[in-house]
């Protein structure tokens, strides 16, 4: 990997880990498991739509882990993981369906999916089936948070790209 | 490619939908009075929230010797101290209706209000 690339991702890692360690000290806004901002997915929705799937992913994974290890909930990491991943790979295979205006698009749907792979996870941690009549809960929860952070990330998108950084 | 508009429709379509969603649980499930206590999704025990006239708490241990002190009044249930890492569970607070289940991850515990109607279902099964 060459030495710039390598810097950069670890520079937005190092940023989208402080979003994710900063807003786990915000207490919940809603007393409801498994609904949060998530303002670290920003940078991983810029890094998919700035650079490549791989770059994000690479971000993505590394947040994640270093996140569960620095806030010591190994069940952080197992949620994380679940939604995170099956939300990055919907959006990586409907990037194409994208244009760069569409940022905040892409996050809301990726947002549908990583809630429905919480739900699964959940289901399947707790053996509870019933668990399911929550995904409604989460899902609209979702679809405004992702909105929100995909609407950061378009503004981030829009800037840099005017200021020329990629 | 895809249309803003398209996009636009589509997540609103999924918004709305799951807002309806939302409002039918909250119809079917807010009804109920019967605090459910569930460990790794076997019932462990059933409480009538409508006849508990005095405060009081329990310990439920999970496999791993880690216990949650479930603490119940008239008409709600909550989880007043837990032994792991993330106290979600004791953030969530008191409940009192089906809408919000209290779940404990880490120890496999989940807590939800059902209505008298399901609990009548179960007995006829």
């Amino acid at each position: 990997m060459e030495l710039k690339k390598m810097t950069r991702n670890a520079l937005l890692t190092a940023i989208a880990l402080t979003i994710f360690m900063i807003e786990a000290q915000i207490p919940p806004l809603v007393p409801i498991t498994g609904v949060k901002l998530g303002l670290a997915n920003i940078v991983t929705v810029f890094a998919l739509f700035a650079y490549s799937w791989r770059d994000a992913l690479m971000i993505l994974l590394v947040r994640i882990f270093l996140g569960s290890v620095f806030s010591g909930q190994l069940m952080t990491l197992l949620y994380s993981l679940s939604g995170g991943l099956l939300c990055f790979a919907v959006t990586v295979l409907l990037r194409r369906f994208f244009t760069e205006k569409q940022i905040w698009a892409a996050s809301a749907v990726g947002a549908v999916f990583h809630n429905i792979g919480q739900i699964i996870t959940a289901i399947l941690v707790t053996s509870t089936p019933g668990m399911i009549v929550y995904l409604p809960v989460l899902l609209v929860s979702g679809i405004v948070t992702g909105l929100f952070t995909g609407l950061c990330a378009q503004f981030l998108y829009g800037k840099l790209k005017h200021l020329g950084q990629f | 490619m895809r249309s803003t508009k398209f996009w636009i429709i589509l997540i609103s379509g999924i918004l709305a939908i799951s807002l309806i969603a939302a409002a039918a649980v909250y119809f079917w499930h807010g009804t109920g009075t019967i605090a459910c206590v569930y460990q790794d999704g076997v019932l462990i025990r059933e409480i009538p929230l409508e006849t508990v006239t005095a405060p009081y708490s329990f310990d439920v241990t999970w496999e791993n010797g880690k216990k949650n002190t479930i603490t119940v009044e008239p008409g709600r249930i909550c989880i007043s101290e837990a032994q792991c890492p993330d106290q979600v569970c004791v953030h969530t607070g008191w409940i009192s209706d089906g809408i919000t289940p209290i779940v404990c991850l880490p120890n496999h515990l989940s807590i939800r209000i059902e209505s008298d109607l399901r609990q009548a279902d179960g007995v006829v099964r």
